[in-house]
C-alpha cells in the first residue's frame, strides 16, 4: 500500500489549524520527521532565508559602540536625569562608510562593514533584568514557556538540507532560562535546536551528543547494522507510515554523521580565511571559530544559528570594553564579508543585539575599582545586515543624552515581527495552536518596521 | 447586578453634586428635582450628540454590527455600553475626569487612542464630558442579550457542559463480533453505518506485548509470553491482564500519565531554576494511588484539598500524611521565585487554576485571567471567584532565602515522628547558630585581649625605658636632691612593677579568651557533628490564616482592582448538590466536590477519555486536554458517555476502566491495516483496526534496560534531586542532575530544563506545560542516541553478554530467536533468521579482520545485532507482524 501524501499546500492548511495537524502526526498519514522539515511556503516573498543571531549577553553598552552621543561627552561628570552622574562614552566615535555611520573606536573592523548595516539605534525591551529580558528576546516572554525564534523560523521555513538540524545555537548560556531559550516549547521537539558545547566551553571542545559512537565498533559494522535495521524496518511499512519516518532518520542521522563533522571541520578553510576571522588570534580565537561555523552552517543549509558572547553587563570594568569589542569584532566583520563575497549575505539576515543596552549614567559598584554603566532596556542599539534590510542606514534616535528612544523606536516585539516580515511571514499568521490558542512569536503585539526593509 | 449597584452607590457621592446641595442649601427634594433636569438634559445629549457619534465612529469596531467585536465592546445595546469591554466599564457616571473613555477619545498617552486615526473634535469631546457628567443616561432599550450574552448562552449548550445521559446500546448487524457490552457495539455500530469492516484479532504475541507495555511499560519475557501461548482457556487473557493490574509496575506505568498532565517536576523552572528537593513524595503518591486503585473521585479531592479533608474513623495518622502530600499538586507548579508580593502570588494562582482545570475537567479556565474567555463560557469573574480559593491558600514548596529566591516557605515534614524529628532539627541549627554566633564572640574578645597585651608590652617597655633614663641621669648628675632622686627612682620603679603586673594579668586573660574560643569551637564542632536526623519532607498546601474574596483584576493586572468577586466555581457548569464555599475555609474542599462530584459533566468523561487514549493512540475526544468549544468534539459521543457512568457507577475505578477496555474486541484487533477501509476512513477515527503506537521515551528507556538484563525494578529510596539540596540548577553539573541509573525511568529526577538525555529526544513534554498528549516524532537525534549513546552502547554489550551466558548449548539461531523474543515479543521468520545470522557473521568475521581476538569479534558482533534491535521501529511500535502475510494491506 502506498501511503496517501499530502501535498504542501494540503500541509500548510493543518498545520496553519495547528494541533489538529502536528498532534495528530501520530495518526494522520503525513510523514512524520520530513513532513515537519520540508521547506513551506511563505505567506509572501521572503528576502531572507535564514538567520544568523549573534547574542550579546548581558547588554551590551551602546555608548561604547554604536550611539553617538556628543551632547553626553560634553556633559560628562555632570549630574544625571536619575540618580546618578553622566559618564562620557569611554571610545571616540567616528563616521565611517558612504553612509557615514557613526562607529566608535572599539569597533574597527565593523566600521568598515558600516554600509552593510542597518543600526537600530532606538530599540526598547519589556525588562532590564537579565531573567526576564533573556527568554523575552528569545522567546518573546518570560511569564511562559514558550518556543524560541528559532523554533519558530524552523517551524515556519523548514530545512534546506536533510542532512543537518534546522535550528543550531552554539555555546549557549545555561542561564536565566536556559534551555528554555533555544527550546520548542510546545512544538514538536523537531523544532528545537541542536546545541553545540555550553557557554565557558572552549569552542574547540564543543561536540554535538552522539554524533561519535560510543560502541567501538569498527564503521564498516556500523553500516551494516544500519542495513539490517532498515530492512527489519520495511516489514512493519504496511502497518504506519511512521516507519517512514523512523526509516528517513536513521538515514538521516547516518548522513548527518558524516555531514555534521565536515562542516565543522574548520580545516577544510583556506589559511587566508582562518587569518580574516581571527582564527587562532588571541583575542579573537574562540568567536572567530564560532562565526566561521556559522557562515559553514547556513551555507550548508541551516536556517537558524545563534552564537553566544558572554560578557557584556558592564557594571564595571567599562574602561576594558574594547577588549571585549575585540573580541568579537573582527570575527564579525569577516563573517559579513565572507557572506557577501559568497554571495549569501543577500538573503541571509544577521541580528547583533543583546537583552538590552545600557544607561547613560556612571556605576561604581562597591568593592570594584573600576566603573560602568547599570541596564537600560528603554534605548539601546541593535544592528541588522543582509537579508533584505536597508544597508547603511541608521534608524531611531535616543534622546541626546541617551536614556530612552524618542523616534523610530522599534520594540523588541516588533524587531521579531520584522524578522519573520523578512523571512515571508505574517506574525499574525504564523501561529500554532496550543492549550485551546493560538499562540504566535509575538504574542498580541509586534508592528512590522517596513522603514528598514529595503 | 453587582455592577449597577456600585454604580448608583457611587452616583450618590460625587463631589459635583455634593457642592450643589451644599450651596443651595435646599431641601433633598429639591436636589432630586436637579437630578432629574440633570438626567433629562443627559437624555438629550445622548440622543442629539453621543449617540450619532457612537454610530457613525464606533459600531464598525465595538458593536454587534462589526465583523469581529473589538475589545468586547458593544456599544449598540445600554447593557453593552453600561458594561464597557474586556478591560472594564469606561465611565464613571457623573465623574468625567475618572473616566476612561474621555482619556481614550482626548488620545491620552495612558490610553488607547479612539477612534485610532483622528481625534474627535474638541466639542464632540466636551458633550462625551458633559454627558458624563450628566449620569451618561442612555435612552435606548436593551432588545435582547448582547452578543457576548448571547455567545455565553450558546457555549453553556456546548456537549460537554451537558450532564452525562444514559445512553442504550445500540443494535449491531454482526451479533457474534462484540466481546463485551460496554464498548464493542457501539463501536461496531459505527463501522457498520460507515461500511467499515474491524480487521482480525491481534496475534496472541502481539496482544500480550501490547497488553504488556500498556499497562506496565514493559516488555513481556519471553517466559510470560510462553506461558500465555500455552494456556488455552478462554480467560487466557483475563488471567494476563489481571496479573499485569495487579504488578507493582503498574502504577509506575499509569501514574507517569497522571504526571504529564499535572506536570511533575523537580525544580521550579523559568529563568532561575530552584531545585526541589522534596517533590518526589507526591510522584510515588500519585504511583501508589494508581497501584492501589484509589477511587479517582479521592484521588482528585486529595489532590486538590487533601489537607482539609476530614478525618475518618479509622484513618492512621499515614492516610492523613498522604492526603497531605497529594496537595503538593498545588505545589511543585513552575514559579519565578525571584519575584515577589503580589505578582509572585498571582502567577502561582493562575498556574493552580491552569492544572487543576485543565487536568480535571480538560477546560483552559486560565484563558479568564484577563479577559472573558474567547470561546468558552467562563467570565472573567469565574476566574476572580476561583482565584480568590488559591489566594486563600499557602502552598508549601520549601526553597530557602538566597540570591533570586525571595519566598521560601515550609514543608511538611513526613513520617510518624516527623514534626517531632523536625522540631528537634531546627531547635539544633538554632543551638549551632547560636554556638557558631558565641565563637564570633570569643574571637572578638581574643583579639581585644590580644590587643591588650601587646598594648600592655608596650606600656612595659615604656616604663622599663623610663626607669633606665631616670636611673643614668640620676646616676649621671651629683647636684640632685638624693631624697628626691630617690623618690623620683622608687616612683619609676614602682610603675614599671605595676605595668608587669598588668602584663601578667593581660597574658591571663588572653590565655583565658584562648581557652574560651577552644571550648566554644569545640562545642560548636560537637553540635555540627551530632545533628540530629532530619526527617524527610514533602510539598504540600495549607488555608491560609484568613481566607477572603479578591478583587477582580483588570486586564489581568492585580494593580487595577475591580470588584470583588465572591469565592465560587464556574458559573456554566451547573453540579447538582455541591456545597457553597465555606467561608471559614479557602474554599478548596468545596472545589474539590464540586469537580469530583458524580454530576460534574466534564470530570468522569475527561479522565475516561484519557484512559482510552493511552490504550487507544487517540482520545474519543481527541484533544485530550480541552473539551472546550475549541476542542474537538467526541467521535462517538454515546460510547463516551456510556464509559463516564460505567467509571462512576463503579466507584471510579481506573483498573475498572483500563480492564473494560482491554478486554474489549476493539482494544484486542491487530494493527493490520486493510485497504478497503483505508479508503472510507484513513485515520481510523472508526477504531476498525489498533492503532500502531510508537512506545513513549520511558517505555523505550525500560524496554532497553529489560533486554540487557541490567533494569532494577525495585522502586528507588526518593530521589537523587534530595541530595543535590536547595540550589540553582545551573550551578549543578549535568551529570549530577542525572546520574546513572538502572531503576525505571519514571523515577529519574524531572528537573525542568534538565530532563534526561532520552526524553528529550522522545518527546517528554516539557514539565512546565499541562500535557494529556504526547508528540510523536522521528528525528535523527533520536537515531543517533540509539545508535552511538554510550547509554545504548551498554545496554547492548550487557544484553550480548547475557545471551551468550543465557544457554550455552544454543546455537546462534537460538540465540537470535531468544534475542527476538527478548526485544520484539515474537520469534524472526526464517528470511529474517537468515538475515540476521548472516550479518552476525560478516560482523564477527569483519572486526576478527580488524584485530579483535574470537571472544570480543563475537562479543561485538551480538552487541551489533542488539543496537540494530534497539534502534529498528518494532522495538518501539506497538505493532502486529505475527502472520503479517495473511493481514498485509499492500
Amino acid at each position: 500500500m502506498k501511503p496517501p501524501r499530502i501535498s504542501r499546500r494540503g500541509w500548510l492548511r493543518s498545520a496553519s489549524c495547528g494541533l489538529g495537524a502536528l498532534t495528530v502526526s501520530g495518526l494522520a498519514p503525513v510523514e512524520a520527521s520530513a513532513g515537519l522539515l520540508a521547506p513551506r511556503s511563505p505567506h509572501f516573498a521572503p528576502r531572507a532565508k535564514r538567520v544568523i543571531f549573534l547574542f550579546m549577553a548581558g547588554g551590551p553598552s551602546q555608548f561604547e559602540s554604536f550611539d553617538y552621543k556628543p551632547r553626553l561627552r560634553a556633559a560628562g561628570g555632570k549630574k544625571g536625569l536619575k540618580k546618578g552622574t553622566l559618564l562620557a562614552p569611554l571610545a571616540r566615535f567616528r563616521q565611517h562608510g558612504e553612509c557615514g555611520m557613526w562607529v566608535s573606536d572599539a569597533f574597527p573592523h565593523l566600521a568598515g562593514q558600516v554600509d552593510h548595516l542597518c543600526l537600530l539605534n532606538a530599540m526598547s525591551a519589556p525588562s532590564r533584568a537579565h531573567p526576564i529580558a533573556v527568554p523575552m528576546l528569545h522567546t518573546g516572554e518570560f511569564q511562559f514557556v514558550r518556543p524560541s525564534l528559532g523554533s519558530w523560523v524552523l517551524y515556519a521555513l523548514g530545512t534546506e538540507n536533510q542532512n543537518l538540524p534546522g535550528f543550531f545555537t552554539i555555546k549557549p548560556t545555561r542561564t536565566f532560562g536556559g534551555p528554555a531559550n533555544y527550546g520548542s516549547a510546545f512544538l514538536p521537539s523537531t523544532y528545537q535546536a541542536t546545541r553545540l558545547g555550553w557557554e565557558g566551553q572552549p569552542i574547540t571542545k564543543a561536540a554535538i551528543s552522539n554524533l561519535s559512537p560510543q560502541h567501538g565498533l569498527t564503521g564498516a559494522t556500523s553500516k551494516e547494522t544500519l542495513r539490517l535495521t532498515q530492512q527489519l524496518n520495511r516489514r512493519l511499512m504496511p502497518q504506519t507510515n511512521q516507519v517512514q519516518g523512523v526509516m528517513e532518520s536513521l538515514d538521516l542521522a547516518d548522513r548527518m554523521q558524516d555531514a555534521v563533522p565536515q562542516v565543522l571541520d574548520l580545516s577544510q578553510e583556506t589559511q587566508a580565511t582562518l587569518t580574516a576571522y581571527g582564527v587562532d588570534g588571541k583575542a579573537t580565537d574562540d568567536f572567530a571559530r564560532q562565526c566561521l561555523l556559522a557562515r559553514r552552517l547556513v551555507e550548508a543549509g541551516v536556517r537558524f544559528v545563534e552564537l553566544t558572547c558572554n560578557g557584556w553587563d558592564h557594571h564595571s570594568g567599562l574602561d576594558r570594553f574594547a577588549n571585549k569589542a575585540a573580541q568579537v569584532d573582527q570575527p564579525i566583520a569577516a563573517l559579513l564579508t565572507d557572506l557577501d563575497q559568497r554571495g549569501l549575505l543577500e538573503d541571509t539576515l544577521v541580528l547583533w543585539t543583546g537583552e538590552f543596552g545600557r544607561t547613560p549614567e556612571t556605576q561604581v559598584l562597591e568593592g570594584k575599582e573600576t566603573i560602568g554603566r547599570d541596564h537600560n532596556a528603554e534605548g539601546f542599539t541593535a544592528w541588522l545586515a543582509g537579508g533584505g534590510v536597508r544597508s547603511g542606514l541608521t534608524y531611531g534616535r535616543t534622546d541626546e543624552l541617551g536614556y530612552r528612544a524618542v523616534s523610530e523606536e522599534v520594540h523588541l516585539h516588533d524587531l521579531h515581527a520584522t524578522i519573520l516580515h523578512l523571512l515571508g511571514f505574517d506574525h499574525t499568521r504564523l501561529v500554532y495552536r496550543y492549550g485551546g490558542r493560538d499562540f504566535r512569536l509575538t504574542n498580541v503585539h509586534g508592528e512590522v518596521v517596513h522603514d528598514i526593509v529595503a | 447586578m453587582r455592577c449597577a449597584i456600585m454604580n448608583t452607590q457611587r452616583a450618590l457621592i460625587p463631589g459635583l453634586m455634593l457642592a450643589a446641595f451644599i450651596v443651595t442649601g435646599g431641601p433633598a427634594a429639591y436636589a432630586e428635582e436637579t437630578g432629574d433636569a440633570a438626567a433629562r438634559r443627559g437624555a438629550e445629549l445622548f440622543e442629539k450628540n453621543i449617540l450619532p457619534i457612537l454610530e457613525e465612529h464606533c459600531f464598525v469596531c465595538h458593536s454587534s454590527q462589526a465583523d469581529e467585536i473589538q475589545a468586547g465592546l458593544e456599544l449598540d445595546s445600554p447593557a453593552g455600553l453600561r458594561r464597557g469591554g474586556d478591560s472594564g466599564p469606561m465611565f464613571t457616571a457623573h465623574d468625567p475626569e475618572s473616566s476612561r473613555l474621555l482619556r481614550m477619545l482626548r488620545h491620552d498617552a495612558d490610553e488607547a487612542a479612539m477612534p485610532p486615526d483622528d481625534r474627535l473634535p474638541d466639542e464632540v469631546i466636551a458633550a462625551f464630558a458633559e454627558w458624563i457628567r450628566l449620569g451618561a443616561p442612555d435612552t435606548r432599550e436593551d432588545s435582547g442579550p448582547t452578543v457576548r450574552e448571547q455567545r455565553l448562552k450558546d457555549s453553556m449548550k456546548h456537549w460537554s457542559f451537558v450532564p452525562v445521559r444514559p445512553v442504550s446500546v445500540p443494535p449491531v448487524q454482526n451479533t457474534d463480533w462484540p466481546r463485551n457490552r460496554l464498548i464493542d457495539p457501539f463501536i461496531l455500530a459505527r463501522m457498520e453505518a460507515a461500511g467499515v469492516r474491524p480487521v482480525r484479532d491481534a496475534g496472541r504475541e502481539a496482544l500480550i506485548r501490547r497488553l504488556s507495555f500498556d499497562l506496565t511499560g514493559l516488555p513481556p519475557t519471553p517466559e510470560e509470553i510462553d506461558a500465555f501461548l500455552n494456556d488455552r482457556s478462554p480467560d487466557a487473557v483475563e488471567r494476563v491482564v489481571d496479573r499485569l493490574l495487579a504488578s507493582p509496575h503498574f502504577g509506575e506505568r499509569w501514574g507517569r500519565h497522571w504526571l504529564d498532565v499535572v506536570r511533575y517536576a523537580e525544580s521550579s523552572g523559568m529563568e532561575f531554576n530552584f531545585t526541589y528537593p522534596h517533590a518526589w513524595p507526591y510522584r510515588d503518591y500519585v504511583i501508589d494511588a494508581f497501584n492501589d486503585d484509589r477511587p479517582f473521585d479521592v484521588f482528585l479531592t486529595e489532590q486538590i484539598a487533601g489537607d482539609l479533608l476530614p478525618a475518618e474513623d479509622g484513618d492512621s495518622p499515614e492516610d492523613i500524611q498522604t492526603r497531605r502530600v497529594a496537595a503538593g499538586l498545588l505545589a511543585f507548579g513552575p514559579k519565578r521565585h525571584n519575584s515577589g508580593g503580589m505578582e509572585f502570588r498571582m502567577d502561582i494562582v493562575d498556574d493552580q487554576i491552569d492544572v487543576v482545570f485543565k487536568s480535571t475537567m480538560a477546560l483552559t479556565v486560565s484563558c479568564a485571567r484577563c479577559h472573558d474567555h474567547k470561546f468558552d463560557p467562563i467570565p472573567t469573574r469565574d476566574y476572580y471567584a476561583l482565584a480568590g480559593i488559591f489566594l486563600s491558600t499557602e502552598p508549601l514548596y520549601g526553597t530557602i532565602k538566597q540570591k533570586y529566591s525571595n519566598n521560601p516557605t515550609e514543608l511538611l515534614p513526613l513520617g510518624p515522628d516527623g514534626a517531632e524529628k523536625h522540631r528537634i532539627a531546627e531547635a539544633h541549627e538554632k543551638q549551632i547558630a547560636a554556638a557558631d554566633k558565641t565563637v564570633q564572640e570569643k574571637e572578638t574578645r581574643l583579639k581585644e585581649a590580644v590587643a591588650a597585651e601587646e598594648e600592655q608590652k608596650a606600656r612595659v617597655q615604656e616604663a622599663d625605658q623610663l626607669l633606665a633614663a631616670v636611673t643614668s641621669r640620676l646616676e649621671a648628675s651629683s647636684d640632685t636632691d638624693p631624697a628626691a632622686a630617690e623618690a623620683e627612682r622608687t616612683r619609676v620603679e614602682q610603675a614599671a612593677a605595676q605595668a608587669r603586673t598588668e602584663l601578667s594579668q593581660k597574658t591571663e586573660q588572653k590565655a583565658a579568651a584562648e581557652a574560651e574560643l577552644k571550648a566554644a569551637k569545640a562545642h560548636l564542632e560537637e553540635l555540627k557533628k551530632n545533628r540530629p536526623p532530619r526527617p524527610r519532607y514533602a510539598m504540600t498546601a495549607r488555608d491560609r490564616e484568613k481566607p477572603a474574596d479578591t478583587k477582580l483584576a483588570i486586564r489581568g493586572d492585580y494593580r487595577t482592582p475591580g470588584d470583588v468577586v465572591p469565592r465560587g466555581f464556574l458559573s456554566a457548569v451547573h453540579v447538582p448538590d455541591s456545597p457553597p464555599v465555606n467561608p471559614e475555609q479557602s474554599g478548596r474542599l468545596e472545589l474539590a466536590r464540586w469537580i469530583a462530584s458524580p454530576h460534574n459533566p466534564l470530570t468522569a468523561r475527561v479522565m475516561v477519555n484519557r484512559i482510552w487514549q493511552h490504550l487507544m493512540g487517540r482520545g474519543i475526544v481527541p484533544t485530550v486536554d480541552n473539551f472546550g468549544l475549541i476542542g474537538k468534539p467526541p467521535s462517538h459521543p454515546e460510547l463516551l458517555d456510556a464509559l463516564a457512568r460505567h467509571f462512576v457507577e463503579q466507584g471510579w475505578s481506573v483498573k475498572d476502566m483500563i480492564r473494560q477496555i482491554v478486554l474489549s474486541r476493539t482494544y484486542q484487533l491487530s494493527t493490520v491495516a486493510d485497504p478497503d477501509n483505508l479508503a472510507i476512513d484513513p485515520d481510523n477515527r472508526l477504531f476498525w483496526r489498533a492503532e500502531p503506537r510508537r512506545l513513549e521515551a520511558e517505555a523505550i528507556r525500560d524496554a532497553m534496560l529489560s533486554v540487557s538484563g541490567r533494569l532494577d525494578r525495585t522502586p528507588p529510596d526518593g530521589s537523587s534531586v534530595t541530595a543535590l539540596g536547595d540550589q540553582l540548577v545551573r550551578g549543578i553539573a549535568p551529570e549530577k542532575i542525572q546520574p546513572p541509573s538502572r531503576h525505571r525511568s519514571v523515577y529519574l529526577p524531572v528537573v525542568r530544563d534538565y530532563v534526561p538525555e532520552i526524553f528529550d529526544l522522545f518527546d517528554f513534554p516539557s514539565p512546565s506545560l499541562v500535557r494529556g498528549r504526547r508528540a510523536v516524532t522521528n528525528v535523527p537525534s533520536q537515531a543517533l542516541y540509539l545508535r552511538n549513546s554510550a547509554f545504548a552502547a551498554q545496554q547492548a554489550r550487557s544484553a550480548a553478554e547475557r545471551l551468550l551466558a543465557w544457554n550455552p548449548s544454543a546455537d546462534d539461531a537460538a540465540r537470535v530467536d531468544h534475542s527476538m523474543r527478548l526485544a520484539y515479543g515474537r520469534r524472526p521468520t526464517d528470511q529474517e533468521r537468515t538475515a540476521i545470522l548472516n550479518m552476525i557473521r560478516q560482523v564477527r568475521d569483519a572486526e576478527q579482520q580488524a584485530g579483535a581476538d574470537e571472544t570480543n569479534a563475537v562479543q561485538r558482533a551480538w552487541t551489533a545485532w542488539f543496537l540494530t534491535l534497539f534502534s529498528s521501529a518494532e522495538f518501539r511500535y506497538l505493532v502486529d507482524t505475527a502472520a503479517s502475510s495473511e493481514g498485509t494491506a499492500s
